[in-house]
């Protein structure tokens, strides 16, 4: 897990003076400036939203609606942000409440609708942007057809193995691993204790090792069956 | 040193590499035994990797433009905060009929309260009431006993009408049942009033 960097304590002094002075525009009542700088924390934190909603929520629609969200509402709510804690780990609180509020409201919606016939999405990290330009990568250059489908067979194995961990679990995995957040910065965004937090990741960790490797077993498993059946 | 170990196959497995790495510790086999440290690397490579295989899924479900979209959604959206939201008025005309203007209304209901008064007024000021009493006694005519019965005699033989003065004389125009004379003694006739003026 990372450290707190220098240049993540350059970012973090940089969110504080671009918040502070939105709050000041927002209090005078200069709201264009105020909305023109807070687009900076937009533009800076945009990205680690989308990725961190894209993971809770497993679908990019829904993930973009929950990144809108959690920055306008961070927007109306900057009066209360107190800046002995870090904007970010202020913003990801709200985002991540938001994306938790999501999934009980798609909870309680799947509970009393029929689930659709034909291939469910499944909220399965729809990567449809691997089929959709492919012929833009091999025009391009890019990795070949054939690594491509390998990569997103692979990316598909391991958010199937993600979503299969326990919510806490995932939230801890994602924050810590993917975002490379601290233990004690995971600590404050989930309101877990800290000790907590490193003994659900190390569940995610040992389950999610458990399943990839069975995945990859059980595939290696197969293409040796099928060499068989081929071969016999 | 577990007794494991100093038997020489203390190896460690997932489950202690998955706790090396969470807690960032480090452990004096792996500095002894090479097979458990390529392994270890292993593992930390292959965590290394789910993690940049999660994020490479997610920056391709959200490339460089889907995010310019979101910005200059986001923007949009804050600036629609700052506008309170336009009342459209439902049909003018309605609410005119419905309602009318305040003080048009305040207007008609001094006005029918001020002539209810004034007529209640006036009522108490003028004793109409005995003066129409007045004039229907004035009007209506007087009978004594003798005349109706005189009367009623004249009625029970009626003339014949052969001609038109016949027509027009009381005689004919008087009933000619006895059950209704008596009605017919209440009703006022011209010519009580051609007497009365001659």
């Amino acid at each position: 897990m990372s450290a707190t960097s220098p240049a993540l304590l350059a970012a973090r002094a940089a969110d504080a003076a671009a918040a502070s002075a939105v709050k000041a525009s927002q209090a005078a009542g200069a709201l264009e400036q105020a909305r023109e700088r807070y687009s900076e924390l937009v533009a800076r934190h945009q990205r680690r939203a989308a990725r961190i909603a894209y993971h809770y929520l497993r679908d990019s629609a829904e993930a973009d609606e929950a990144g809108q969200d959690a920055f306008v509402k961070a927007y109306q709510h900057l009066a209360s942000f107190r800046e002995e804690l870090p904007f970010d780990v202020w913003f990801t609180r709200i985002l991540i409440n938001g994306c938790l509020d999501r999934i009980k409201a798609r909870t309680r919606r799947e509970r009393w609708l029929l689930p659709m016939s034909g291939p469910r999405r499944s909220g399965a990290h729809d990567g449809a942007p691997d089929e959709r330009d492919m012929t833009d990568r091999v025009a391009a250059g890019g990795p070949s057809p054939e690594q491509a489908l390998l990569g997103r067979e692979r990316r598909r194995q391991i958010a199937d193995a993600l979503a299969k961990l326990p919510e806490r679990q995932r939230s801890v995995f994602v924050l810590s691993h993917v975002e490379g957040r601290t233990s004690r910065e995971v600590s404050a965004l989930t309101g877990l204790n800290e000790s907590t937090v490193r003994v659900h990741l190390f569940r995610a960790i040992r389950k999610l090792r458990a399943l990839l490797t069975s995945d990859a077993v059980a595939a290696d498993t197969g293409e040796m069956k099928g060499k068989r059946r081929v071969t016999s | 040193m577990s007794l494991l170990e100093r038997l020489g196959r203390g190896h460690l497995g997932d489950h202690d590499f998955a706790r090396l790495w969470t807690s960032g510790a480090t452990h004096p086999h792996l500095d002894r035994c090479d097979g458990c440290r390529a392994r270890y690397d292993a593992f930390d490579a292959w965590l290394l990797g789910v993690g940049d295989e999660l994020r490479a899924a997610a920056d391709e479900a959200f490339p460089a433009d889907r995010l310019a979209v979101q910005h200059a959604q986001i923007a949009r959206r804050l600036e629609t905060l700052e506008r309170p939201a336009r009342v459209i008025l439902f049909p003018k005309a309605a609410r005119a009929v419905i309602s009318g203007h305040s003080h048009v209304r305040r207007w008609v209901t001094v006005a029918a309260a001020a002539s209810l008064i004034a007529g209640f007024g006036l009522g108490q000021v003028m004793p109409l009431h005995t003066v129409v009493r007045q004039q229907s006694t004035a009007v209506a005519p007087n009978f004594t006993a003798p005349e109706a019965a005189t009367r009623a005699e004249a009625l029970t033989t009626p003339a014949a009408a052969d001609s038109d003065e016949d027509l027009l004389s009381d005689d004919f125009a008087s009933p000619r049942v006895r059950n209704l004379s008596a009605l017919d003694d209440m009703t006022p006739h011209a010519r009580d009033y051609v007497i009365r003026a001659k």
